[in-house]
């Protein structure tokens, strides 16, 4: 499909549009999200012990799907806030998109801690008992902070329509120019905040893992930019994504001139990230400190090679190959090819960061870190540990990325997601 | 507090969507939340002191803290008066609830159902059982005698009511017993051919005032948990510490020096100390003329020793002949006292002695005969057959024989081989040449096996109004591989061969040698009754299953020979499942075959047998004088013993002639394993010296006449691990989950690359006597040449085959046969005598 | 709790004598030192320490790493075989990483310096776990498995989905006496006491056999100290 007149059904909301396919792709959504739920119940009632995590590694999954999708959506509004706060106004038409993308994301991050902890019942004790020397609580923190942005964010674009529309979701306020004023003060000023609670948010994210001397892998002041531009990479990569997916389903309009631009930004996030990720192995290797340069080693020749250098290749020196040459950077496919690729080396990057971190225990003597479980006729104890996720936590993983798309769907079907050209 | 579900809160969060339906989906059953910050202990009902005594011979006293009738926990008690054996224990010991109450225990006698060995049985009344035993036992005993019903248990001296009731059953039927000390090659028999002992040793906190320890064979550091801290104790104080193993053990991890020895020839290793002792001019002869055979005349005409009968008419056949060098005459030496003979006892040279006929004869010092053979062993030639430098042979020589005190501790790793003997008394002679023999933190002590007779068990091993029935003995060796040729003629071996054969607490089918030879004399069996508290494999073959209370729910006295603490173990717990003791069982079983038997003679109880057992050693002097049950039950009693309790410590001060006396054998029995009443280096019985074993020798190892090294190029060595008292302990699931259950065989490197062999590998161990199938742990730590596997694995937790005892040898070396006095002077087997091949198994 | 009576009051009086702590300073810093060259690597800290604390299979709190190339297996370097071994446990740091990162202060400090945990407080986030550069916290991740059909020791048992831990064994300590690893250990390797007392014995071994302490250089300062092994003497 390609640019010109914005259809007039993605400016407002979309209610009575709903074909046979949607249905099917919604009750899919529900089977999805009530299996994931099963799984959920099903591991309380039986602990954590239905997954595949262990004292050896103990974050897993469930972890690394909650940093990947605050990773996106960091990208999410970052690329909604910038366009506004440098006036990069080509971002326009996407930018509502992007801060619901945003939104989205960070209500799945939040999400999917809530399998990870052992005693979810209690999750209200970081309320009453917060202690705030926790990385994890100044995380929880930004990331309801992020989560209310975004969410403001993303009712203050398309509130004057809504109202316009006469939705509910307008909360009884009218599309008048001095409210779409008011609307464009609210956006700007809120850009001052926004951009850096998802710099913040970020930031905080990583110091969850930077912060801690235990993990040599971990501990590193570039774990925070590294964290950023990663987000960058994949927030941005998911927004040309469902970008070009809602311009196909007529949800949104925009130019290829805008995919080439996104295409070429996210060119130098990626070459970021790989500036980043060499620099860190550069530091932890060259002085060849075992606690360092060990998971270095494990990285580049070791058990995780394969996974870091689908990172390396796949995931950064293709992308980049394919977006620093404009040829490429203004063919939609190829821009959209870079993103599916840019987007899976950022999940294997995070997946490597996890698995390298956690899979060889501390103090690296046997027989080890007891596992957690019996083994059978084999020691309880182990000093690699070699995670694998269960079905279980698939399903509920599924689950969430199944709420994560009916959200996304509703919303795509109630919130006018296409900014008015110009006035 | 009460157990609720373990995730309520779960049900909250979920609660939305699934209501009530979680705590029905909800199995855990779990376990409450609390902040275990709390300020004390859960309460208990009551702690209970006992003691732990499986057949690690340690009994260290512990305490069972039972709550609603269980024990919760076993800890050491700790309250020993002598507060250097404190805590006394180990992780075994401490784990022992998880085999009162494990999956393995049996709750109720069973009935063989299926094929012998099939493991199907039906749960039986114990009515039910015993009368099928009692029937079927007078059946043998009728048909065939009832010395053909063999009675096995390990091992008596751990527990001496319940397993001498084990005795007592055998005097009151005629019932032979068998062995355990022998037949387990713990015996010593170096110790009863040099000092007419069954063994002695000295208590273990003696090691803490050695010097220097030379620990041969041994690995306290794995099997004497209990009283390894003597060991630093010393260290401490400014000892060293040589270690001597083929293996680098955790032993020799702690040693200042390690001797990889070659396995097999630690023998020749002390011959060619004692050889630089004599050369250096370091021995202490004066030690040797007082209290050792050394300067009594040997005959050369005929090998014997020269006797005051010999010299005159009338004399004595028991007093013997010495060359007093300042006066240039012989003197008579009797056996009534130690000493030095005349002015100066010659210990070289030739003697032209007139006989009583007026004949004359060559005689010479049995020390000078020893000396010869001690001439050839020079560190050179040890260091060739031992594989070790001469250099390090001469340093550890010259620092044992510098240092003093000093010690030798001798393990089962020296001792249990086919010529465990010869190293046995090389050992012993290089104690005696430094003086250390009967001082305080020296001594020559082997601590494997639970053989020590502490009290006074006549009363109860035995019946008759003067106790004077007692059950009769063969060697268990005879049981399992029957008679030999050079068998002691006063053997009881029973007429019509064996029947039956009732087996308590003994893995045997496991746990005894050559297990395929074994198994072939089992299946000719007409009644298997094993009794025992858990299912080993011994178990599965039984035809009647008699399940038996744990020293946790039953009263024993117990003693060991570690510490002089008599001890109790007292029921801290009801019998779990239907579970009775052995003393009850028999009781029983007798009142079915003879009732007036049973009334006359098991209507005793437990503490009936405790204070018979007191009175009986209480008289002036004896062992329990003034030790009385009730201070029994408030914790341990130093035995009337000296302080510390050393060996042969009477003998050196007092002057007392050798041996002590090994109870429960009367004196003369033993000593009559040394005529001369002396530390006897010279041997004059005819078998010694047809196999020119007179004097202490090295011998190669014996399998290597049945398994040619060019073809069988490893040595299998099966020592005793940390994790496990022999089979006991294989199955505890604390234990198991440190180490595993895959038996590993332990290789060097360079000998597993030869085989393509890589850790965790299945391999094959072989040799023609049997196979099984185990995982590879190649290690640095192994010797070049050897294999280890260590013994006590179930045959279930083994890929393939029996175990490790597929392999072991079960030669009788006819040394041992020359006395007949079982568990004392009896075939002592040689588990390491083994060689075997390794490959990589298939699939 | 049913009635009946504490263990350590039931205890025989020499045994109680046993496993008093002694002297101490008014306001005690609990710590422990462990002496590598007494050490055996028997796991009788470890069993007792299950045994005492109903840890379920699977879990321990205190084990016995080998300092070599497999578990009592040496490592071979420059020819020369070397095998020590190194209890480890709960360091009870007085700058304590598992403190810092718990959300929920669920694990925090004691005045005596024992580093403990409210299971009762705890999510079950498990970061704890992943700050420890020890590696000695473990989690419950599902029902008991006990090698007994009934919950032993001396605690109650924890929930599922919480986070556990060495505890110094306090309820032993209000009771004056030693952790059940210092009790039990057969090698006397283990040396509890005081560290706010100079003279306490812990204080005059860590001075005259050169204690460290674990990862010493993480700056976690914990109150669990190490003596190294000796060296060897010559013959």
């Amino acid at each position: 499909m390609s640019a010109g007149a914005v259809p007039a059904s993605a400016t407002t909301p979309s209610r009575g549009r709903i074909s046979r396919g949607l249905v099917l792709w919604v009750l899919c959504l529900g089977a999805v999200i009530a299996t994931g739920l099963a799984a959920w119940i099903y591991q309380l009632s039986h602990g954590l012990i239905v997954t595949g995590l262990r004292n050896t590694v103990m974050w897993g999954q469930y972890i690394l799907f909650f940093m990947f999708f605050v990773g996106l959506s960091a990208g999410g509004l970052i690329v909604a806030s910038a366009g506004r706060l440098f006036g990069v106004r080509i971002f326009k038409p996407i930018a509502r998109l992007a801060v619901l993308e945003a939104t989205v994301a960070i209500i799945l991050a939040a999400t999917f801690v809530l399998p990870d902890l052992g005693r979810p019942d209690r999750v209200l004790n970081i309320l009453l008992h917060a202690n705030f020397t926790s990385p994890m609580v100044w995380d929880i923190s930004i990331v309801f902070v992020y989560m209310a942005l975004s969410a403001i964010y993303v009712w203050l674009y398309t509130r004057a329509d809504l109202a316009r529309a006469g939705s509910p979701l307008a909360f009884g306020t009218k599309d008048t120019e001095a409210s779409r004023a008011r609307d464009e003060r609210l956006k700007s000023r809120l850009a001052w905040v926004a951009l850096p609670s998802a710099i913040l948010l970020h930031s905080i994210t990583a110091w969850i893992f930077g912060l801690q001397i235990s993990r040599g892998f971990w501990y590193s002041a570039i774990m925070a930019p590294m964290f950023i531009s990663s987000a960058l990479v994949s927030g941005l990569a998911l927004v040309i994504l469902l970008a070009l997916v809602l311009r196909h389903f007529g949800r949104v309009t925009f130019r290829d001139e805008l995919v080439a631009f996104l295409g070429g930004m996210l060119g130098v996030f990626v070459a970021v990230e790989a500036f980043f990720v060499f620099s860190e192995i550069l530091t932890a290797s060259y002085p060849g400190a075992p606690t360092e340069a060990d998971p270095i080693h494990r990285l580049l020749t070791g058990p995780y090679a394969p996974l870091f250098w689908f990172e390396a290749v796949v995931g950064l020196l293709i992308p980049f190959g394919i977006l620093a040459v404009r040829h490429f950077r203004t063919n939609v496919r190829w821009v959209a090819t870079a993103s599916v690729i840019a987007v899976v080396g950022i999940f294997v990057h995070r997946l490597n960061l996890i698995l390298n971190g956690l899979s060889y225990v501390p103090i690296g003597m046997p027989p080890g870190v007891s596992i957690g479980a019996p083994q059978g006729a084999v020691p309880s104890f182990a000093e690699v540990y070699w995670y694998v996720p269960t079905i279980v936590e698939w399903l509920v993983v599924i689950g969430i990325l199944g709420i994560g798309a009916l959200i996304f769907t509703i919303a795509v079907l109630v919130l006018p997601l296409q900014e008015p050209e110009d006035h | 507090m009460d157990r609720r579900t373990v995730l309520k809160g779960g049900a909250i969060v979920a609660g939305s969507v699934v209501g009530a339906a979680l705590p029905v989906i909800n199995p855990l059953g779990a376990r409450a939340g609390r902040d275990y910050d709390t300020p004390k202990s859960k309460n208990v009902d009551r702690v209970v002191r006992t003691t732990c005594s499986p057949n690690c011979t340690g009994s260290c006293g512990q305490i069972a803290f039972v709550r609603d009738g269980k024990i919760v926990k076993i800890q050491q008690a700790a309250d020993y008066p002598d507060t250097v054996y404190n805590p006394r224990g180990c992780m075994k010991g401490l784990s022992y609830a998880n085999h009162i109450y494990g999956k393995d225990r049996i709750l109720a006698p069973l009935i063989r159902t299926g094929e012998r060995g099939s493991g199907e049985f039906r749960e039986a009344t114990w009515d039910e059982a015993l009368d099928e035993m009692a029937s079927r036992l007078r059946r043998i005993g009728e048909a065939w005698g009832w010395d053909s019903i063999h009675l096995f248990d390990q091992v008596p001296g751990s527990g001496y009511v319940q397993k001498g009731s084990n005795y007592r059953a055998g005097a009151a039927l005629g019932m032979i017993h068998g062995t355990s000390f022998d037949f387990n090659g713990d015996l010593p028999m170096g110790m009863p051919i040099t000092f007419g002992v069954q063994n002695a040793e000295h208590e273990a906190k003696d090691w803490a005032n050695s010097r220097f320890l030379l620990l041969i064979g041994s690995n306290p550091v794995e099997t004497r948990i209990p009283d390894i801290h003597f060991i630093f104790d010393a260290i401490e104080a400014g000892a060293k510490l040589v270690v001597v193993d083929p293996n680098y053990s955790p032993t020799a991890t702690k040693a200042d020096l390690w001797l990889p020895i070659r396995p097999g020839t630690d023998a020749a290793l002390a011959l060619a100390m004692a050889n630089h002792i004599l050369v250096a001019d370091l021995a202490d002869l004066d030690f040797m003329r007082r209290y050792s055979d050394a300067p009594l005349l040997v005959r050369m005409d005929t090998g014997k020793r020269l006797r005051e009968a010999d010299l005159v008419a009338d004399g004595a056949t028991d007093r013997f002949v010495a060359w007093d060098e300042t006066t240039g005459t012989t003197v008579i030496v009797g056996t009534d006292k130690l000493g030095a003979p005349g002015g100066r006892a010659a210990l070289e040279g030739r003697f032209t002695i007139t006989l009583a006929g007026g004949s004359t004869v060559e005689a010479t010092p049995g020390f000078a005969l020893v000396r010869a053979e001690l001439d050839s062993w020079t560190p050179e030639r040890a260091a060739g057959i031992c594989e070790l430098s001469a250099e390090d042979i001469v340093k550890v020589a010259r620092a044992y024989a510098t240092t003093k005190p000093a010690a030798i501790l001798m393990g089962g790793g020296s001792n249990h081989w086919y010529h465990g003997d010869l190293t046995g008394r090389a050992l012993a002679l290089l104690a005696s040449l430094t003086g250390n023999v009967g001082r305080s933190g020296g001594g020559f002590s082997v601590y494997v096996g639970q053989y020590k007779v502490r009290v006074n068990t006549a009363p109860w091993y035995n019946i008759g109004e003067q106790a004077e029935i007692k059950a009769k003995i063969v060697p268990s060796v005879y049981f399992a591989h029957g008679r030999t040729e050079t068998m002691h003629p006063e053997v009881p071996y029973p007429e019509h061969g064996w029947h039956g054969l009732v087996c308590s607490f003994a893995n045997l089918f496991v746990q005894g040698m050559d297990l395929n030879h074994f198994h072939e004399t089992l299946a000719k069996l007409d009644l298997i009754v094993v009794i025992d508290h858990q299912r080993t494999h011994t178990v599965e073959w039984a035809d009647i299953v008699l399940p038996a209370t744990t020293w946790y729910e039953k009263t024993d006295l117990t003693a060991t020979p570690l510490h002089p603490y008599l001890q109790l173990q007292q029921a801290a717990i009801d019998p779990v499942g239907k579970s009775r003791s052995e003393l009850s069982i028999w009781r029983e079983v007798i009142r079915r075959i003879d009732p007036a038997i049973a009334d006359a003679w098991f209507a005793m109880d437990e503490d009936d047998a405790i204070r018979a057992i007191l009175d009986a050693g209480g008289g002036p002097g004896g062992p329990t004088e003034g030790i009385t049950l009730e201070q029994l039950r408030e914790g341990p009693v130093r035995l009337r013993v000296h302080d510390p309790d050393i060996a042969f410590w009477d003998q050196i001060e007092n002057l007392t002639p050798f041996p002590p006396r090994s109870l429960p054998a009367p004196l003369e029995k033993t000593a009559a394993f040394i005529p001369t009443r002396r530390i006897e280096f010279y041997k004059e019985d005819d078998r010694f010296i047809e196999l020119g074993e007179a004097v202490p020798t090295y011998k190669p190892p014996f399998d290597d006449t049945v398994h040619d090294p060019a073809d069988w190029p490893l040595t299998l060595l099966s020592p005793h691990s940390k994790w496990r008292i022999h089979s006991s302990y294989a199955n505890n699931p604390w234990l198991t989950e440190i180490h595993g259950e895959r038996p590993t065989v332990q290789m060097h490197p360079d000998d597993a690359a030869a085989r393509g062999i890589a850790t965790d590998d299945t391999v094959e161990v072989f040799n023609t006597r049997g196979s099984l199938e185990a995982w590879a742990h190649v290690t640095p730590g192994s010797r070049r040449g050897a294999a280890t596997l260590y013994e006590g694995w179930w045959p279930r937790q083994f890929r393939k085959g029996k175990g490790v005892n597929e392999l072991t040898s079960s030669a009788i070396n006819p040394i041992h046969e020359i006395h007949n006095l079982a568990n004392m002077w009896a075939p002592s087997t040689g588990w390491k005598d083994c060689r075997v091949e390794v490959r990589k198994a298939g699939d | 709790m049913a009635d009946g009576i504490n263990p350590i009051d039931a205890l025989p009086p020499a045994s109680r004598a046993y496993g008093e702590i002694g002297p101490h300073s008014d306001r005690p810093r609990w710590g422990m030192v462990v002496d590598e060259e007494r050490c055996i690597g028997c796991w009788s800290c470890a069993v007792i320490c299950k045994s005492e604390n109903d840890i379920p299979l699977g879990n321990w709190w205190n084990r016995i790493l080998t300092d070599g190339e497999a578990l009592d297996t040496p490592a071979e370097q420059n020819g020369a075989l070397e095998m020590h071994w190194l209890p480890l446990a709960c360091q009870h740091c007085e700058n304590a990483p598992c403190v810092k990162v718990c959300p929920v202060g669920a694990t925090y400090h004691r005045d005596d310096g024992i580093v403990m945990m409210d299971t009762d407080r705890c999510i079950g986030c498990r970061y704890c776990m992943i700050a420890c550069p020890y590696g000695v916290r473990v989690f419950n991740w599902g029902a008991a498995e006990l090698p007994v059909p009934f919950d032993h020791g001396m605690v109650d048992a924890r929930p599922v989905g919480t986070v556990e831990k060495c505890t110094m064994c306090v309820h032993r300590l209000a009771d004056s006496q030693v952790p059940s690893c210092v009790w039990s250990c057969p090698a006397e390797a283990r040396i509890f006491g005081d560290l706010n007392d100079p003279e306490s014995r812990p204080n005059r071994l860590i001075r005259d056999r050169e204690g460290y302490a674990l990862l010493e250089d993480l700056g976690t300062k914990p109150n669990v100290h190490y003596l190294p092994p000796r060296r060897k003497a010559q013959l």
